[in-house]
């Protein structure tokens, strides 16, 4: 099958939560990890998101390759970051610092030199990042592996969206296996005419342009259906009412200790930075001491 | 058709946009298996035309929508997760060419496939430029990894796709609108 929902059904803490509750956690999560800089806070929320994980009891095969993914970005940016570039993380760390290697480096064999600007700030700072990306990745990664893709459109009406723009959501969720099929079919019918998607041969302009007749077709195909659909529901006054949900959400008392935590998360962020002026970029003693400065 | 506003947001839009969403998620689930020479981990994603096109052909809300959506979708079929800024950028892909949507009389002609192209180019740079520059805030990402590691991989491939693709699904599109009469 081309396409299938990672979400099952697994009885967990984290079921028990609502799901507008949940959203409202992570966004708020994100809002607040992203305003420090310090490693100490960092570390809190770093476990904070680790805790949420674990509540939901995914196992690593089922999650793997979104960790892969996170694993590919972090180790990018940081090397770009730290090692290559040390463009100063975008005015996070202060210019200067201590240089790790203040000698230049001599090739063996010759009297090639380079010198290598890594100070040990950006080293911390690659840490911080470690801690920042690893948490805010860890509570977003986990939501669609928990949250049941029919709840979906439901769940953003309730947050505050329009009735529309939920609605269309919810039918984008159903209508994914609908034309998965009909991709499917029209896949086969394309190869029996010896169509070939696999064939890597040629530039990339070849295989986009060896791509449209497969894309064209199942476009074009949808837009007819949508146009029955349009009418059809057109029909049935869709939009002219107040909609109803064929699932229904209701906070309990422990989303609503989630949205409590959540609003305290945030509040006490903005007030730890910006009334105590406390959470920015600095590095510990014994880290510079570690490396001998 | 039923061109009223340019924001206008009626039955049409909610169907179009759900089946631009969940076309963007098919169509990049299945064309996974198309990487760039040389480039392992890069891979084509020739569904981003799918939002372009949305929008082109039925406002810039379909076209945002069919984005957004389209890649929360795909991302959540693929297991990667929520990448919220880049989902939006991926929205400012299709919202972008959905502003000339009333402007075009004939799908086919050369003026309107050039205004289109003039479109997606903008989109793609006001977009993924979002999404890349979201990583200063989200990453700690300095302005370097921003353009070199995120704006410039991304935009160039969607650059490709959207000029190739966009062109060829207009013309079919208005085949396809001749044939049914609309």
């Amino acid at each position: 099958m081309l396409v299938t929902w990672h979400y099952r059904i697994r009885k967990n803490l984290m079921e028990r939560f609502d799901p507008r509750a949940r959203w409202i956690f992570s966004l708020t999560f994100l809002v607040s990890a992203t305003v420090f800089w310090d490693a100490r806070i960092l570390a809190g929320f770093f476990t904070l998101a680790f805790i949420w994980y674990s509540i939901a009891r995914v196992r690593w095969q089922d999650i793997r390759k979104g960790w892969y993914l996170v694993i590919f970005l972090l180790t990018t940016m940081i090397v770009v970051n730290t090692i290559v570039t040390g463009g100063g993380a975008g005015g996070v760390v202060p210019p200067g610092g201590h240089l790790i290697w203040p000698d230049p480096i001599v090739f063996p064999l010759t009297d090639w030199k380079i010198h290598i600007g890594l100070t040990v700030e950006r080293v911390w700072f690659a840490l911080c990042q470690v801690l920042r990306i690893g948490g805010i990745s860890a509570i977003f990664l986990i939501l669609p592996y928990s949250m049941n893709p029919r709840l979906y459109g439901v769940t953003f009406k309730g947050l505050g969206l329009s009735d529309k723009f939920a609605y269309s959501m919810e039918l984008a969720f159903r209508y994914v296996p609908t034309l998965a099929r009909e991709f499917s079919t029209t896949l086969d019918a394309q190869r029996a005419r010896g169509y070939e998607i696999e064939r890597v041969k040629g530039g990339i302009f070849k295989q986009i342009i060896r791509i449209a007749p497969l894309i064209v077709p199942v476009t074009m195909n949808s837009i007819l259906i949508g146009e029955d659909v349009t009418n059809a529901m057109d029909l049935r006054c869709f939009g002219q009412y107040k909609r109803t949900w064929l699932n229904e959400l209701k906070y309990t008392r422990i989303d609503y200790v989630l949205i409590g935590f959540s609003a305290l998360m945030l509040i006490t962020s903005f007030i730890v930075l910006y009334a105590f002026h406390f959470g920015g970029f600095w590095v510990p003693g014994f880290f510079l001491h570690w490396f001998g400065k | 058709m039923f061109k009223k506003g340019v924001w206008k947001f009626g039955t049409r839009q909610v169907v179009f946009a759900a089946i631009g969403a969940a076309l963007y998620a098919v169509l990049s689930i299945a064309t996974n298996v198309l990487n760039l020479p040389g480039a392992g981990n890069v891979s084509l994603r020739p569904a981003v035309a799918i939002p372009m096109f949305f929008g082109v052909a039925f406002g810039p809300i379909v076209g945002f929508i069919s984005g957004f959506i389209g890649t929360i979708l795909s991302d959540l079929v693929s297991g990667y997760g929520f990448w919220f800024w880049w989902d939006i950028g991926a929205g400012i892909l299709g919202l972008i060419p959905g502003l000339i949507w009333l402007l075009i009389a004939n799908y086919r002609q050369f003026k309107y496939i050039l205004w289109a192209e003039i479109t997606v180019v903008i989109g793609v740079a006001l977009g993924m430029g979002l999404a890349a520059i979201s990583e200063m805030w989200v990453s700690g990402a300095d302005i370097h990894t921003v353009i070199y590691a995120n704006f410039l991989p991304a935009a160039i491939t969607d650059w490709i796709m959207g000029l190739i693709l966009v062109p060829i699904l207009m013309i079919a599109f208005s085949s396809v609108l001749k044939r049914s009469g609309r």
